[in-house]
């Protein structure tokens, strides 16, 4: 597709020669402001009619796949045409009920009733029952399992209750945000592991594929969508791209409303074509992300050992050379950004082991017997050289900077660390059999930090080495975090839940299970030429991710300037 | 006949080898297939959801040997499986929407540079120390060796965003449905121009001066020096005498060309966003996706053999040598 030209081409320079240009240009940028979306004026064109368009870097091309319980369905299938009961947005910390009106968490934590909303229909005009939702988990739990705690899920005068087997109060959000697909439709499919569901009916606001193509495909309106004030723009069209390259060209370009893929040094490539309409906005809003240390070995095993490397890492030159100074360092909660409402601010304020401080990494290490000969290298217990692998996929440029300034760092408490880049299929299998040193790991991010703290700390994510692990790399596990966790999802008095977070928060302070770097921050941008009513951090409904439970609250507040 | 026979059998033994490799390589790899979407996907991903993936694809765990005889079984009758990285879409699906614009750009350019190379190498040995001779084969060697993604790069800058000549993107208009219409077929050519055109560019040196070679050794043959005795003109000489003993070597490359074009082309693919297979590997292997993987190797090592036995037959035309054994 080509449009007219906008911008003078020499302005372009920076754009074609993306990877290794804007690399370079990335360090010189100090910490960027998000921009602040200034009140430009459309170009007086009738965009009425303009489908929204965004680039998917990660599918060269796309396979016309839409079945929700596919890991591979084309882009928008969870956002734009299947919707979840209620959606909850960490930018704003506000759960939005959506295709539930209400809901209500029983006095044991052992049941979840919602209230299905009344006069929603299909895309094919069939009305959305509770029956619908009942076959949704039945046909989740047939194809892909999971949601074991929940032991009957039942309809009644258009409500559903889910039973469960134990007090488990994180089922609301996850229950709450699953997607519901139509009964009618999907009983008739005999087998819907397979199914490649070509034509989708579903709740969502554009659910008709008006075009089919590998390299772009078109969504339209759903005619009996339940909110038809709020399906303001004409379609949603995506364009596939085989890496980051081609899609940032085509947003530099303009050809693009959204783009939520890495753009290096964002305000002079992207922005700075056109400041009145270009923003971006990271909000730290995205998992944790950790150093993570195998604590089965020596001298990780060693919680002194784990704080006085955190307290060698330089956060802010890790932040600033390595993520491009997209976000902040990381406290010694643990927490990320998403997690704001639940952080201990007390014991966020006098943190000591995530804060740069040499000297006393130093010390801590003289003292506890990890001795420096004359060359300034620290030696371990049993004499060998204090030197250890760092590991991270080869691919990611960003944390593989990341991994080469703390190498740097630890120079100073004469620690070698070795980085260790092969691909990173070779990288997580290190991580899952337990067999590496340390490596840079994601975590989990949900609305409440169960999760994160189960795979942090908890026994029972804890596996042997040998034996694969899917989340707990560092096997790390103290009884006293599952009692805790067990206390939070037991209850659903938020102040009792509050407690058992706070404490979780201390007992991770304690034991530095990880070391925290930062929170990843949540990339987007948008161009406000064509639509308006983006999220920002003044009006931070959702963040700007096109693949996440909150996109369908960004599609269905967008508008097209009529000029 | 003989020869065409022996041909084909070693073509079978070759084939087997080869299958048995293409088994064989992916599973010496670390990881399995849902880790590695795991490693991709990052924070998006639980680890509930891994157990639920390993549900859904119904990792195959029985012993190596009875999955080898099976995919041997499946080879033969054409069944390539469902791929995993585009799961549930079959293999041949997920290869047959894109093999089209592979062969297209491949087969186009690699026309294109054999045929423009050659005959720049003909003529270029023909009048020895000419501009043509002299000037030709460096520049153009020069220009081959950039890296490719470099000079795509360029070539997309410049003539995509400063002069705005070509299109920035995909194999043709997205506004526009595929058909046999002329609309489509000029934006299909269009698209197709750019990156044809830097496969070309830096591909001809290597035929121009290969060419140029050979024929500078044909050229000192006594049956050319008989032949411009007897008076034949010279544009006689060159075409029917000298070229045609001088292109053995090329129709050789041209051959391994052709079937190494169903391989894709990974760099254009990547910088001009174009359809194809080069890119599908990439990511079948980068995802471990087996099935999509063998499906893959499988027609590319079918295709280089095919292209082979072809050039062997067209050999036994072009060469009578090979016919007296």
């Amino acid at each position: 597709m080509s449009r007219p030209q906008r911008w003078k081409p020499l302005r372009l320079a920076a754009a074609a020669l993306v990877t290794g240009a804007l690399a370079l240009a990335g360090c010189s940028q100090p910490a960027t402001q998000p921009s602040s979306p200034a009140a430009g004026g459309g170009d007086g064109k009738d965009y009425s009619d303009t489908p929204l368009t965004l680039p998917r870097e990660d599918m060269g091309t796309f396979t016309r796949n839409f079945n929700p319980f596919s890991p591979n369905a084309a882009p928008m299938t969870q956002q734009a045409i299947y919707e979840p009961l209620l959606i909850f947005s960490a930018t704003s910390g506000q759960t939005t009920p959506w295709l539930a009106t209400e809901w209500k968490v029983g006095t044991d934590g052992k049941s979840v009733e919602f209230t299905i909303r009344p006069g929603v229909k299909w895309s094919d005009g069939e009305p959305l029952t509770a029956d619908d939702v009942v076959y949704t988990f039945e046909l989740q739990k047939k194809l892909l399992g999971g949601y074991e705690y929940v032991d009957k899920v039942s309809a009644a005068d258009g409500k559903v209750t889910f039973s469960f087997n134990k007090p488990y109060s994180p089922a609301l959000f996850e229950i709450g945000q699953h997607i519901i697909i139509p009964k009618h439709i999907w009983s008739e499919i005999k087998d819907p592991a397979k199914a490649t569901n070509e034509k989708p009916v579903g709740s969502g606001p554009y659910t008709e594929i008006t075009r089919f193509a590998a390299q772009a495909f078109e969504l339209g309106k759903n005619s009996n969508y339940w909110q038809p004030d709020k399906q303001k723009i004409a379609g949603i069209k995506m364009l596939a791209f085989s890496g980051n390259d081609g899609a940032n060209l085509a947003a530099v370009n303009g050809d693009v409303d959204w783009t939520d893929q890495f753009m290096p040094n964002i305000e002079k490539t992207f922005v700075s074509k056109d400041p009145a309409h270009r923003h971006y906005w990271f909000p730290p809003t995205g998992s944790m992300i950790n150093w993570q240390l195998n604590t089965t070995k020596a001298p990780f095993n060693d919680p002194v050992v784990r704080k006085a490397l955190s307290m060698a890492v330089d956060r802010d030159q890790v932040t600033k050379i390595g993520m491009n100074g997209y976000t902040g360092p990381a406290d010694c909660t643990g927490l990320s950004g998403s997690y704001e409402k639940w952080k201990d601010t007390a014991l966020r304020d006098k943190c000591e082991w995530t804060k740069l401080n040499v000297e006393q990494a130093n010390q801590m290490l003289d003292q506890a017997g990890y001795t420096k000969d004359a060359d300034g290298k620290r030696k371990l217990k049993d004499g060998k050289p204090f030197e250890f692998k760092f590991s991270v996929g080869a691919t990611s440029s960003d944390w593989l900077s990341v991994a080469n300034v703390i190498a740097q760092n630890m120079d100073a408490i004469g620690v070698t660390v070795k980085v260790d880049s092969p691909d990173w299929a070779q990288v997580v299998a290190g991580y899952e059999q337990g067999d590496f040193d340390s490596g840079i790991v994601w975590s989990p991010n949900d609305p409440a930090p169960y999760k994160y703290f189960a795979a942090m700390m908890s026994t029972r994510t804890v596996k042997p080495v040998g034996k694969k692990a899917t989340e707990n790399y560092q096997r790390f596990g103290d009884p006293r975090a599952d009692a805790l966790l067990d206390k939070f999802s037991g209850t659903s008095d938020e102040a009792a839940q509050k407690d058992a977070i706070n404490q979780l928060q201390q007992l991770f302070d304690e034991n530095a299970p990880v070391i925290p770097l930062f929170p990843g921050p949540e990339w987007g941008a948008y161009n406000d030429l064509r639509f308006t009513g983006w999220p920002n951090e003044q009006n931070p409904y959702a963040s700007l991710s096109a693949r996440s439970v909150q996109t369908v609250l960004i599609l269905t507040s967008l508008e097209p300037r009529k000029g | 006949m003989r020869f065409i026979l022996r041909r084909i059998g070693f073509y079978l033994i070759a084939f087997w080898v080869s299958i048995t490799l293409n088994f064989l390589l992916p599973r010496f790899m670390p990881g399995d297939p849902i880790s590695r979407m795991l490693s991709r996907s990052q924070d998006k991903m639980t680890a509930e959801q891994v157990l639920q993936l390993q549900k859904l694809f119904g990792m195959d765990d029985r012993p190596l040997i009875q999955q080898y005889v099976s995919y041997i079984g499946d080879v033969l009758t054409g069944n390539m499986g469902v791929s995993i990285s585009r799961f549930p879409t079959p293999v041949s699906e997920v290869i047959a929407s894109q093999i089209g614009w592979t062969l297209l750009l491949g087969a186009t350019s690699l026309i294109i540079a054999a045929l423009i190379g050659n005959l720049l190498g003909i003529l270029a040995a023909w009048r020895r120390g000419s501009l043509i001779d002299s000037a030709l084969p460096p520049f153009l060697i020069f220009i081959g060796s950039f890296p490719y993604f470099w000079l795509a790069m360029g070539a997309l800058y410049l003539f995509g965003i400063v002069l705005g000549w070509f299109p920035l993107r995909h194999a043709y208009d997205s506004e526009l449905d595929a058909g046999l219409s002329w609309a489509f077929i000029s934006s299909v050519a269009y698209h197709l121009f750019l990156p044809a055109l830097t496969i070309v560019l830096v591909s001809i040196g290597g035929w121009m001066l290969g060419m140029r070679n050979t024929m500078i050794a044909t050229n000192s043959e006594d049956y050319i020096t008989m032949a411009e005795a007897k008076g034949l003109r010279s544009r006689r000489i060159m075409l029917r005498y000298a070229a045609r003993n001088a292109m053995l070597p090329s129709v050789t490359s041209f051959g391994m060309g052709l079937g190494f074009v169903v391989g894709g082309a990974l760099l254009t693919e990547t910088v001009f966003a174009y359809p194809g297979v080069g890119y599908q590997l990439l990511t079948a292997v980068q995802g471990l996706d087996y099935p999509l993987m063998q499906g893959l190797f499988l027609i590319i090592t079918g295709a280089v053999l095919l292209a082979n036995l072809l050039v062997d037959i067209v050999y036994v035309r072009l060469d009578p040598r090979v016919r007296t054994h």
